[in-house]
């Protein structure tokens, strides 16, 4: 109200004086000022700014008294007045007039009343600030009457006021006069905001028990002392005391750099009561200058981001509220100076008066101070748990401006956090929210290492859990956009998405995370990872590929297996150099259409490949052949290139084993073969006779060893992980459980560090069947051989006796008995060869067994009793007699 | 431009009149002149219930003047 120009509010203020006193402005000056004043304070309406309350209230009011015609004629020109746009404010000219309005049949006489009391009273109740209500006069109301005086509106208003005094009825006592001729409301900016006020915190200021503390003790404090003289007036120091509350420099006290604190001039003749309430008010500066610096510091610099942002603003409205708490004690004190000296006014300005009215600020600015400290060098989500951990007290004063604070504070955070949960973006500039996101990871890794937690950032209301699920739901939104190229808007996903939370809903979350807040992550998680896994399924077929990886590389399909190797077996053994690919893709596709296999889904035949490993020298075919599944777009995401490398180290191990049954078959094929045949070489059977042992006895070793891959490798764990699939609530578990199965089938079939020497036995064993297939070959190559020649020979001599001639000659005799002497004289040979086979494949199958008994796994150690069930290596071998005694002793529950 | 500032001056005028009309009914004892004061300061923006405790006090300011004047007289 500083300029004034032709239309401004004070000249028609004036003229408005003018009018109603009926007389000239000179004469009005006094009443002008005081209507300045009171309309200069109570800038702010405390009622609803809606014209359609007031208007009703009109009517209610009309209604009251009876006038039932006069109010349908109101609602009629309220039409009119609704049609016509020239007003702007038409609620405040309803509710002016309604303020204004008497009900005519009442005596309008009571203003006669206020006689001669205007006149005086007028000038002190213009400074009358909030403090009103202390004069010992206004005791004589009850707190309650007054109370009930108050308009409803003040509850509502957001702003806890004080001081609001209607007109105590028409009845005029001179003490309620004295306080009812102060209709005006004057009103202290409760330091609590509109937020707080929904909040069922006591008044900050409240007004009965104030009123009963000071009230009485007041006329008692303002004794007048006689002066010293130089010594500095109370009026002074408050005065001072106000301007220190903003941190400037007073007369009297000043800031002192070196103590930092603010400190009253040494020089100053006072008294130590006086020093020593000052220096206490002093405090409030300084804690003031504290927040105020941090305020001025962060809130132009951008990097510190919007959490950091939005604390400060936090900050800034506390310190508004408090400088409109310092503008209402200015007012005061301005009041009283052109009051003049009035010392003994009972409602002025006094230290002590400041030190009980500012003892609330106090305590909050002390708060914010302790927070501004905490939170020094913290942004983000750390800043967040900062303020967060200072909600946790006892004072439910504190604990609610914590509380609004972190309300604010953690608004961005939760807006990140919508964002990324409902929508998957993450914008986040200043590196505040608690996932991290790597811009150089492509697509194919982005599910396993584009995202990732920034565990300081973590708010500390939000449990590690919880942000784990929120990593994962962004994640899940993210890899569809990205990798699954699925268009689906997000809000199809999460029906309840409705991102667009007000601070409200932050507030509210905060204070009940255990409720809503989880149940919305929950259900936005629960409904992400279902719609993920669905494509996943329906599109990309994952739960097939699965299947196919158990069919072909761990050679579930049986029958395609041994059809391949069938196949396979005339192009294997030839050295890994002659070797081309094409002819084995080839094969593979024959084998593929002979067998059942051909029923598969076209998509995932079309991924089965052959591979050659690399070749070192002397390789034959079988080491480097191979099968392979390409595996690329979503479903890489399970089957990575780590995977992939340990499905073919299985398929390796596993193809090599079968390969052992399959050769042990051709021998046993060859035995029974030729068994008849060779009856007739009596020198044979022994040979023989050994072959059959040791052949029998690979068999029943390779069996076993089919047993336990088949069945106790295989078999389990992929029951184990098609339930752990079908469980599985997002992608996150599929590839767990499917890692797990890997691990736990390279583990088993002794392809991990650990069982090195186990699988170098295995080896050794393997390459002894393969010898022994040759030995064996060899043998009945020669055997055939031989036979062949004496049947020729027996016939030659039965065709000549039928010609009639001799049937042998001596010489032709001598020739086959000698043919027959060398013959016969291979066999020892071939027999010392078996044996020694025998020597060592039992030597290797021994130490297998000592290392098996001498095994962790559980698994492998009842594998070794089936491998000699009959207990033949334990009766050959010390070591391991000793060793199962030992694990006798040791376990003999288990055995 | 001329009917345009004449049609707002109509409006103007009926927009009174109808204010008018309220106040009588509502027994403001509000006159034109002091009326279209009020109005325009509540168009400023003028908290309402501020400016009616004002025209109570002014009111009783002028009784109570007058009447110390008459018992002077």
């Amino acid at each position: 109200m500083a300029t004034l120009d032709q239309k401004s509010p004070n000249v028609l203020l004036q003229s408005l004086c003018c009018r109603i006193t009926g007389k000239s402005e000179a004469e009005v000056a006094h009443q002008f000022q005081y209507a300045v004043r009171v309309i200069g304070s109570n800038y702010a309406p405390t009622i609803e700014r809606d014209e359609f309350l007031v208007s009703e209230k009109i009517k209610k009011e009309l209604l009251k008294q009876r006038r039932e015609a006069d109010a349908a004629l109101f609602s009629e020109l309220h039409r009119k007045l609704q049609t016509q746009s020239v007003l702007k404010h038409r609620w405040s000219v309803l509710y002016l007039m309604l303020s204004l309005s008497e009900d005519p049949r009442k005596p309008s006489g009571r203003v006669g009343n206020y006689g001669a009391l205007f006149a005086q009273a007028l000038p002190r109740d213009a400074h009358s600030t909030p403090f009103y209500c202390t004069r010992p006069q206004s005791l004589a109301l009850g707190y309650g009457e007054r109370s009930a005086g108050l308009p409803a509106s003040v509850g509502t208003s957001g702003i806890s006021s004080l001081g609001v005094y209607t007109l105590n009825g028409p009845t005029a006592t001179p003490q309620s006069l004295l306080s009812g001729l102060q209709p005006v409301r004057l009103w202290v900016p409760g330091w609590p905001g509109p937020f707080l006020s929904a909040a069922p915190l006591p008044p900050l200021w409240p007004l009965s028990p104030l009123d009963r503390c000071l009230g009485p003790s007041v006329p008692s404090s303002r004794v007048v002392r006689p002066r010293k003289d130089g010594e500095v007036s109370e009026a002074a120091l408050v005065r001072d005391i106000l301007y220190v509350f903003q941190g400037i420099d007073g007369k009297f006290i000043k800031m002192s750099a070196q103590d930092n604190c603010y400190k009253i001039d040494g020089k100053v003749v006072l008294c130590k009561s006086l020093r020593d309430t000052s220096s206490r008010l002093a405090e409030l500066g300084w804690l003031h200058n504290k927040v105020r610096k941090y305020t001025d510091a962060r809130s132009l610099d951008r990097a510190f981001g919007l959490v950091g942002q939005s604390f400060c603003a936090a900050l800034h409205q506390e310190l508004k509220e408090y400088y409109r708490l310092l503008s209402v004690l200015h007012s005061q004190l301005q009041v009283e100076d052109e009051q003049g000296v009035m010392v003994c006014t009972e409602s002025s300005l006094t230290l002590r008066r400041l030190l009980v009215w500012m003892y609330d600020p106090k305590v909050r600015l002390k708060t914010l101070a302790a927070l501004v400290d905490f939170c020094q060098g913290r942004k983000g989500g750390e800043l967040a748990s900062a303020v967060h951990s200072y909600g946790k007290t006892g004072d439910p004063q504190m604990r609610a401006l914590v509380q609004h604070i972190l309300s604010l504070v953690s608004n961005p955070i939760l807006n990140f956090l919508y964002r990324w949960i409902y929508d998957g973006e993450l914008e986040d500039t200043y590196h505040e929210f608690f996932v991290a996101s790597d811009p150089n990871v492509k697509a194919d890794r982005l599910w396993h290492d584009k995202y990732s937690l920034r565990k300081s950032m973590i708010p500390t209301f939000i449990t590690m859990d919880q942000a784990r699920k929120v990593l994962l739901i962004g994640k899940s939104i993210n890899f569809l956009h990205q990798v699954c190229h699925d268009r689906t808007p997000p809000g199809k996903i999460t029906p309840a998405s409705n991102s667009a939370d007000t601070p409200r809903d932050a507030a509210e979350l905060l204070s009940d995370l255990e409720g809503a807040f989880q149940e919305k992550i929950d259900a936005a998680y629960f409904d992400t990872s279902k719609y993920l896994l669905d494509v996943l399924n329906r599109n990309y077929l994952l739960l097939e590929h699965l299947q196919a990886m158990r069919r072909y590389l761990l050679l579930g399909q049986g029958d395609f297996i041994r059809h391949l190797m069938d196949l396979l077996k005339p192009e294997l053994v030839r050295p890994a150099t002659t070797l081309y690919q094409h002819n084995l893709t080839g094969i593979l596709e024959t084998a593929v259409r002979a067998t059942n296999a051909q029923y598969d889904n076209a998509e995932i035949l079309k991924r089965l490949d052959v591979r050659l490993l690399e070749v070192s020298p002397g390789d034959t075919g079988w080491d480097v052949f191979s099968l392979d599944y390409h595996v690329d777009g979503p479903i890489a995401t399970v089957f990575t290139r780590e995977c992939m490398g340990h499905y073919l180290r299985v398929f390796n191990f596993l193809w090599r084993a079968k390969r052992m049954e399959y050769t042990l078959t051709d021998i046993w094929k060859g035995q029974m073969c030729n068994a008849k045949l060779l009856k007739t070489m009596p020198e044979l059977s022994g040979v023989l006779h050994q072959c059959h042992i040791l052949a029998s006895e690979m068999v029943h070793f390779i069996h076993q060893m089919q047993y336990y891959i088949t069945f106790e490798v295989l078999e389990c764990s992929w029951d184990e992980l098609w339930n752990r699939v079908q469980q599985a609530q997002d992608l996150d578990h599929i590839i767990a459980a499917h890692d797990l199965f890997l691990d736990s089938v390279i583990s088993r079939c002794l392809l991990d560090n650990s069982s090195r020497n186990l699988l170098n036995q295995l080896r050794a064993i393997f390459d002894q069947i393969i010898e022994f297939q040759s030995a064996q070959d060899s043998l009945y190559r020669s055997a055939l051989e031989e036979l062949t020649l004496r049947l020729q020979f027996e016939e030659k001599k039965q065709q000549r006796e039928e010609e009639g001639q001799w049937g042998v000659t001596a010489e032709q005799e001598a020739e086959e008995k000698k043919r027959i002497q060398e013959f016969q004289e291979t066999i020892p040979k071939m027999r010392s060869q078996l044996r020694i086979l025998t020597h060592f494949y039992q030597n290797i199958v021994q130490q297998f067994l000592v290392l098996l008994m001498t095994s962790t796994d559980e698994s492998l150690r009842f594998l070794s009793f089936r491998l000699d069930f009959n207990e033949h290596y334990k009766a050959r071998e010390p070591r391991l007699r000793a060793s199962l005694g030992t694990n006798r002793g040791r376990r003999p529950s288990n055995i | 431009m001329a009917s345009a500032a004449n049609a707002n001056l109509n409006a103007v005028r009926e927009t009174m009149d109808v204010l008018l009309e309220i106040s009588r009914l509502l027994n403001t004892g509000l006159d034109m002149e002091s009326l279209s004061i009020c109005v325009r300061l509540c168009e400023q923006g003028i908290n309402p219930e501020a400016l009616s405790a004002v025209i109570k006090e002014l009111r009783k300011a002028s009784e109570t003047l007058k009447a110390s004047e008459n018992s002077t007289n």
